[in-house]
């Protein structure tokens, strides 16, 4: 019971570290119909840098935060103007290679400057793990938890109480509509890329001192957490919350029972058998074409 | 390119691909042409979903790896029979089965998968890319791990194993077929449904062409060339690991594609040969290739949009319009008589009973009850047009008549028999064909290719005949041919069937579309809203195309606003209002019918119904 208590809460700080990313996804593509296919790089740089600025440069974790956040969201803007933009507005598809590239480049920059190895980063909050009866809960889990769900409720009332947040809305309901009414639709659109980004990168912060930092350590972060907005439909924050969490469970639970080679191919597995019965996600609505 | 260009260059390719294993002794640039061969064959497989069909994978160098492993595990454990290894047997068995084996792997990923639109897709084979890796990785006892297998054997003829020049031949002359294959079915009738997929899918499922199937079928065919590729690789190599199978090798893949030229026959070579030769040749960057392959996606992305090949010259014979650039001009004079095309159909309507009766369907979205217990029955050989104000349902009754959704109440009859229509490919198979309210055309593609593409249901050629570009395929393609032409000449399109659709005018992209919905040989035509956007003389021409369509026996439901269009062809009107059938009766009785003028003017209103709505 012990143990499985605490793979269970293993579980779900990976879950929560899934549902940061995946929420990453569902922002980009509730606003603009577009998905950063290289999101996963976005975690590893900012992996990377917490090991620059935490680890060596002995920063604030908080300070190491805001750096960040103003860093990756300053490339985010970027990479959206130079990246997406002119496919999106050319009505192409070319912004999926185009994103994928700049993964690319991310992981060819960080081999480049932080070389192959991994690095360890320290926990934020203490290395010794807390106990509680015969429980032992390392605090780097519990933070993960309270930062992904704090992440969420600040999503959530960004959107539905601020005016900003009600623009978002009103762009990914309809952009030309929004523009009309004088929302500038294309700031939106960068700066939902830009957050996607920034949140990607707390994910990186968040889960390095738990799986090490390398130039490799996004690409399968990025793709399991491509797998919790299909499952959920990506456009329900909440039902990625719920199923990111669900999922970490479930993984945790596989390899802490069965073995942890056979987790990642049960949980693929899983995601298509539910695109099957689903495609439109559990919690999303199907859209019935228009004629 | 002319003709005689053409031939030089695949003579001089010839001569050069004979010449190389006499100029070069040593075996390591014949390695390198070997592995160009190898990428060329995926490659290809490649190029017809994601340049030819429009669909996503980035998951090729799993498929690869499961030819590869598959080929060198049963050439393997074949090698206990003496006799089979003698004659090589076991190789050759390994490769086929390596083929095979992608191809159900294929297949299983993508029934499931190729419901989802382009990104997700992608990155959907990028998950199964990579769960393969891990499998390899994983199931040691079988794929030997990390180290992968070793000793695979060589092919062998007789008591003749394969050296270096011998496989160079081999895969050589495999990357030819793989070429021939692609062009083949390129131009084949398969061919053009998996182009005109990529522009439009509801498009093509209206004139009964199963979209869902036609992506799996390209997917496997694409599969299988992958799997050729790995088991060729894995017998060239004698080893394999999953290192040679990431995702960044699927990465690659595209690349060669996007860089080559998607949609083109030669850009798969391109690519091929570039992207291999070139890093070969920048020795010690290494380190740098992730790099370079991101800023060459980049550039490719923004400054060669159609890759290397759509540098070359293209035939002009190929692209250019038919007479006047199709702009503009007016089509010629519709022909009175009525189309072999269509007669064969007359004969199955014969009955006088409803060729489609619908009774009491409703529909709701979410709270809104867009159609409320509706009944309707169009006889053969007549036009029954259905007219209302905006939102009044006209649409989405077209749409459950076509198949596009599915009423909550009600039932549809085809010539007096019960009916579910599951989608709008099952509809047009049961003889429903119909237009769209926003045009739905096949972008670049012809005039006359789209009419070919309406003749699916028309038996064609089959999957094999295709490939080999039998007798029976060209045949069957001049048929084709000869009923699209046919039915151009029925909508006055026939001076632009080479024309590409995206440049015709608006009013002839309209009647474009009833042409390919002609092809379908329906029973019942839905037109919904076909004057839109047209001019005055268009839409006389789309009423004397309408009479015709009538006196071949064909139903047609008509949603218009148009009134004098509908007065002038229909012979029976229905108005909906808020989802309700309000009047019925031909043009006269509704024109009077105090409840139609009330509803398109308000209460009190005194004008003829018609003074306002022309």
């Amino acid at each position: 019971m012990v143990f499985f208590f605490q793979i269970l809460i293993d579980g779900i700080a990976t879950g929560a570290i899934y549902a940061l990313i995946a929420v990453g996804y569902s922002v980009t593509f509730t606003t603009m119909r577009v998905l950063n296919f290289g999101l996963g790089m976005w975690v590893m740089a900012g992996g990377m840098m917490t090991y620059t600025l935490f680890a060596s440069w002995g920063l604030p974790i908080l300070a190491t935060a805001v750096v960040l956040a103003v860093v990756l969201g300053l490339m985010g803007i970027v990479a959206e103007r130079l990246t997406v933009r002119p496919f999106v507005s050319a009505g192409s598809e070319g912004w999926v290679m185009a994103t994928l590239a700049v993964g690319l480049l991310f992981v060819n920059i960080a081999e480049l400057v932080w070389g192959r190895n991994s690095l360890r980063v320290p926990a934020f909050v203490g290395q010794d793990a807390l106990r509680l009866g015969v429980f032992a809960i390392y605090p780097q889990h519990l933070l993960i938890i309270a930062s992904s769900i704090g992440a969420f409720l600040a999503l959530d009332y960004f959107y539905y109480r601020t005016l900003w947040g009600k623009a978002f809305r009103a762009v990914a309901h309809s952009p030309d509509t929004s523009r009309l009414m004088g929302i500038n639709a294309g700031g939106i659109a960068t700066a939902s890329y830009a957050l996607a980004c920034v949140l990607a990168g707390f994910a990186g912060m968040l889960v390095a001192p738990i799986t090490l930092a390398d130039p490799q350590m996004g690409t399968v972060l990025g793709l399991k957490a491509f797998v919790i907005p299909i499952v959920a439909g990506l456009a329900s924050p909440r039902g990625i919350l719920l199923c990111g969490v669900a999922y970490g469970a479930l993984e945790g639970l596989i390899s802490g029972y069965l073995f942890s080679g056979i987790r990642d191919i049960l949980a693929f597995s899983l995601m298509i058998a539910v695109l099957y019965w689903r495609p439109d996600g559990l919690f999303g609505t199907a859209s019935a074409e228009r004629a | 390119m002319t003709m005689l260009g053409t031939r030089l260059v695949m003579l001089t390719g010839g001569l050069g691909f004979l010449a190389v294993p006499l100029l070069f002794t040593g075996s390591f640039f014949k390695f390198l042409l070997i592995l160009v061969f190898v990428y060329t064959i995926v490659s290809i497989g490649l190029n017809l979903l994601i340049g030819y069909a429009g669909q996503f994978s980035l998951g090729h160098a799993g498929l690869m790896a499961i030819g590869a492993y598959v080929s060198a595990i049963v050439s393997q454990s074949l090698a206990t029979i003496p006799t089979l290894v003698l004659v090589g047997g076991n190789v050759w068995i390994g490769m086929v089965s390596g083929i095979i084996a992608a191809g159900i792997a294929g297949a299983a990923l993508a029934f499931p998968v190729l419901r989802l639109k382009g990104p997700y897709l992608a990155m959907v084979t990028v998950a199964f890319g990579w769960v393969v890796w891990k499998i390899l990785l994983t199931w040691t006892s079988v794929t030997g791990g990390d180290l992968g297998i070793t000793a695979i054997p060589r092919p062998r003829v007789a008591g003749h194993i394969f050296n270096v020049t011998d496989y160079y031949y081999l895969s050589g002359v495999i990357a030819v077929v793989a070429l021939l294959l692609q062009r083949n079915l390129v131009v084949s009738d398969f061919g053009r449904k998996i182009r005109a997929m990529k522009f439009n899918e509801a498009a093509l499922a209206s004139v009964g062409v199963d979209v869902h199937r036609e992506k799996v079928v390209v997917f496997v065919i694409s599969a299988m060339f992958a799997g050729c590729g790995g088991a060729l690789f894995a017998h060239l190599q004698n080893f394999i690991n999953p290192d040679n199978f990431q995702f960044v090798n699927s990465v690659f893949f595209l690349l060669t594609i996007l860089f080559g030229g998607p949609g083109t026959l030669s850009g798969p070579v391109f690519g091929a040969t570039l992207l291999t030769l070139v890093p070969e040749l920048l020795h010690g960057a290494e380190q740098y290739r992730l790099l370079i392959f991101s800023v060459l996606i980049l550039v490719t992305l923004f400054y060669l949009p159609h890759g290397i090949a759509g540098l070359l010259p293209t035939r002009r014979s190929q692209r250019a319009p038919g007479p006047g650039s199709g702009r503009g001009t007016r089509p010629r004079e519709p022909t009175d008589a009525v189309p072999a095309a269509l007669s064969i159909q007359q004969s199955a309507s014969d009955v006088q009973s409803p060729i489609v009766r619908i009774r009491g369907v409703s529909k709701s979205f979410g709270g809104i009850v867009a159609l409320n217990e509706v009944d309707l029955a169009i006889a053969p050989a007549t036009v029954h047009a259905l007219i209302g104000p905006n939102g009044a349902g006209k649409t989405t009754l077209v749409n459950i008549v076509s198949g596009l959704y599915r009423p909550d109440r009600g039932t549809i009859e085809i010539l007096g028999i019960e009916t579910r229509l599951s989608s709008l490919h099952d509809a047009a198979r049961q003889g429903i064909a119909r237009t769209f309210q926003t045009i739905k055309l096949f972008g670049s593609m012809t005039a006359r290719e789209h009419v070919m593409v309406g003749c699916e249901m028309q038996s064609g050629a089959g999957m094999l005949d295709a490939l080999l570009r039998t007798r029976r395929s060209r045949d069957e393609e001049q048929r084709r041919r000869a009923i699209a032409d046919e039915l151009l000449t029925l909508v006055g399109l026939r001076e632009f069937a080479e024309a590409p659709a995206d440049s015709l005018a608006y009013g002839h992209r309209r009647l474009l579309e009833v042409a390919r919905a002609l092809a379908a040989r329906p029973r019942l035509l839905l037109l919904d809203e076909p004057a839109a956007g047209l001019v005055a003389s268009e839409i006389e021409m789309l009423a004397r195309v309408i009479d015709r369509l009538r006196a071949s026996g064909l139903a047609v439901l008509l949603v218009e606003h148009h009134m004098d269009l509908v007065i002038a062809v229909s012979d029976t009107i229905t108005v909906l209002e808020y989802g309700r059938v309000i009047s019925r009766g031909d043009a006269e009785t509704v024109r009077n019918d105090p409840v139609v003028v009330e509803a398109y003017l308000g209460t009190g209103g005194e004008h003829e119904l018609s003074a306002v709505a022309s």
